[in-house]
């Protein structure tokens, strides 16, 4: 493999890790705060199906990135309504939004696009703008929980919200806000996904990338910069299962097809005993009760 | 992060599974039946509302559904053959949602399942023997082996404390790609120019006499009853349930709670197996690239909305299995997207785990 492949490896790498960094700091926001969101998968492709809609109707990739954060934060704050202050069951809620949002998108896609008919491929954004992005959220995240107040409320909320009420901080208003931005990064990835590497859109085009994500957070025990890492772990290998499939070998393609799920299942499993876990993790919070 | 106790200890557990174990009082009973009644109609409610939207007459579009069904020439056989994957997924799904493991990768169980029989009953040697061995064997194969990539899932969690949610879903895409190998290369029909098993003849699950559907969906109707039976009568069914309600408790009591988890994952695990060979030997009659068609995911909703009761289970899937069909109709006639089918379902498993916190809220008080 000569120099100039490594390379365009590397970019692919970047280029597919993107999406998953951006989702995954989004679920670690909501996770800090005590919120598991496990519509993450369901935001991201609503982000992707709303970016790929608004980039086509207005030739702007921007435009559809903006569009992915909208409609991402809508969902979040109805996942904050559900599961907040209704207190449904976090794990089922996320699940159940992650089935309407793969059915919704698909139904919505089929009553633009019928079946045979080819949808475009729309403008696509560059590396730099998106790599831009991205460094700018995982340093505003560490900014956030490590330099400022309310950072460090909404992480004491995802430890002890009892503790933090008494301390006067608004557990469920922090809930609230960390679920909406939350379900934006996550709507954001989607959009980066169809408006960059991919400039198009398919059936469940994130194709389980949001549960990458969450398993991604657990592995980077919860630290943005890690989370990131662990994202540009997961796209190495899924620009490498691209290039081999390519490639002859012995080993047949569809390990490499395999390969980032299996990549992500080790990370999982690496760190999942890690202590990092906030300890009030998917547990509704009820004011004085205990 | 272990999904099998995320609640507190001393607390009771809320949401989703208060009801459970509540049906001798009246408000269990009202939550139980009230909530999936209500969210079902205000999902056909929505559903509706997105049929005028696209212009279609709403009602004439649900008059269809109902007429391609019962009135239709085989709607209630292709309603119970539909039916049947969701009822033993689902089934799988009840059980380990009452121990409060939330697995969702029987997806990745059936695919494995329908690989594992499709390669027995087909391989040299064995594909010639007589049609009865040959079914129930291929129909064991299958249970092992979804139990066995289910245990997987398990034992990552009991073992490592990796989430399950997570890791059964990770495996369902593993499984995805080791379909794509098998029916390329590993039991490929050397006579087939597109990728496809060989044809299972006489492995194929005889017809119910008198119908258009297959054994199979004799074989889903009988475990219903032998399901809630276990965990109504039974004591490993009592200690699923024991694990879901207070997860300490039974380790107290010297069970280990990882031998609960593994106990529902690998039941759920066998179940979703065996619903893949049932559509690969009932339906399919060959394995294909294409055998990933969503029933793992759809099992969820008929879990949830069949309030993790067998019974319940067969009646949910029976009505998602009746609206798919009813909707294929109403596509064909009216130009309305059957797509539009998992919008109508996956809003009602949304309501009905709303609609159960809110009951749970108004019951508290709080």
């Amino acid at each position: 493999m000569d120099v100039l492949l490594k390379i365009a490896t590397l970019e692919a790498a970047i280029r597919l890790a993107i999406p998953v960094a951006l989702a995954a700091l989004g679920a670690l926001i909501s996770e800090r705060t005590g919120v598991l969101n496990l519509g993450l998968e369901g935001m991201m492709l609503s982000g992707a199906f709303a970016g790929y809609m608004a980039n086509e109707a207005t030739g702007s990739p921007w435009v559809g990135l903006l569009a992915g954060i909208v409609v991402g934060c809508g969902f979040g704050a109805l996942l904050a309504l559900a599961v907040v202050t209704i207190r449904a069951n976090q794990v089922v809620t996320g699940i159940a939004f992650t089935l309407l949002a793969s059915s919704g998108t698909t139904y919505l896609f089929q009553l633009k696009y019928s079946i045979g008919q080819k949808p475009p491929r729309v403008d696509r954004l560059g590396m730099p703008p998106l790599v831009g992005i991205t460094l700018v959220c995982v340093a505003a995240l560490w900014f956030l929980f490590q330099r400022t107040t309310i950072g460090l409320a909404m992480a004491a909320t995802g430890e002890s919200p009892e503790a933090a009420d008494a301390l006067g901080y608004r557990v469920v208003r922090l809930r609230w806000i960390a679920t909406t931005i939350g379900g934006g990064l996550a709507g954001l990835g989607g959009a980066a996904l169809t408006c960059g590497p991919l400039g198009l859109f398919i059936r469940d085009v994130t194709a389980g990338r949001g549960w990458v994500a969450l398993a991604l957070v657990v592995f980077a025990g919860w630290r943005p910069g890690m989370a990131v890492a662990g994202a540009f772990l997961f796209g190495l290998c899924d620009a490498s299962q691209l290039r081999l499939q390519g490639t002859k070998t012995d080993i047949p393609y569809e390990v490499f097809l395999a390969l980032p799920y299996l990549v992500t299942l080790a990370a999982l499993v690496l760190r999942a005993r890690a202590s990092r876990t906030p300890a009030s993790l998917a547990v509704p919070f009820v004011r004085g009760v205990h | 992060m272990s999904v099998v106790a995320t609640e507190q200890p001393g607390t009771p557990p809320g949401g989703f599974l208060a009801g459970v174990g509540r049906r001798a009082t009246s408000g269990g009973v009202a939550s139980q039946i009230v909530v999936p009644v209500a969210a079902v109609v205000a999902a056909l409610v929505v559903g509706g509302v997105l049929i005028a939207l696209d212009g279609t007459n709403a009602f004439s579009a649900y008059r269809e559904v109902l007429r391609a069904v019962f009135v239709g020439k085989r709607g209630l056989s292709d309603t119970a053959t539909a039916a049947t994957p969701l009822i033993l997924v689902g089934l799988g799904y009840s059980i380990a949602y009452r121990a409060r493991v939330f697995t969702i990768g029987g997806e990745g169980q059936y695919l494995i399942g329908a690989i594992a029989g499709t390669a027995w009953v087909t391989a040299g040697g064995i594909r010639t023997w007589p049609g009865f061995p040959l079914v129930l064997t291929g129909l064991i194969a299958a249970a092992l082996a979804g139990a066995a990539w289910s245990g997987i899932a398990g034992w990552l969690e009991v073992r490592f404390g990796a989430n399950v949610v997570i890791s059964s879903l990770m495996l369902v895409y593993v499984a995805g790609s080791v379909l794509q190998w098998a029916v390329r290369t590993g039991i490929r029909d050397p006579a087939s120019f597109v990728p496809n098993s060989r044809p299972l003849l006489a492995a194929q699950l005889p017809r119910l006499p008198g119908t258009s559907t297959h054994v199979g969906f004799a074989i889903a109707m009988v475990l219903v009853p032998i399901a809630a039976v276990f965990m109504a009568r039974h004591r490993g069914g009592f200690r699923v349930v024991a694990t879901g309600f207070n997860p300490n408790a039974l380790d107290a009591n010297e069970i280990s709670k990882k031998k609960i988890v593994m106990l529902v994952m690998v039941i759920a695990g066998a179940l979703a197996g065996l619903a893949g060979m049932v559509e690969t030997a009932g339906s399919t009659g060959r394995l294909g690239a294409a055998a990933s068609v969503g029933f793992g995911f759809e099992a969820i909703i008929v879990a949830m909305v069949g309030r993790l009761h067998p019974i319940g289970v067969a009646v949910a899937a029976l009505g998602l299995a009746g609206l798919t069909i009813g909707f294929e109709s109403t596509q064909r006639v009216l130009e309305v997207p059957s797509t539009l089918v998992g919008v109508i379902t996956a809003l009602i498993v949304v309501f009905v785990v709303i609609g159960d916190a809110l009951a749970n809220r108004g019951r508290e008080g709080r």
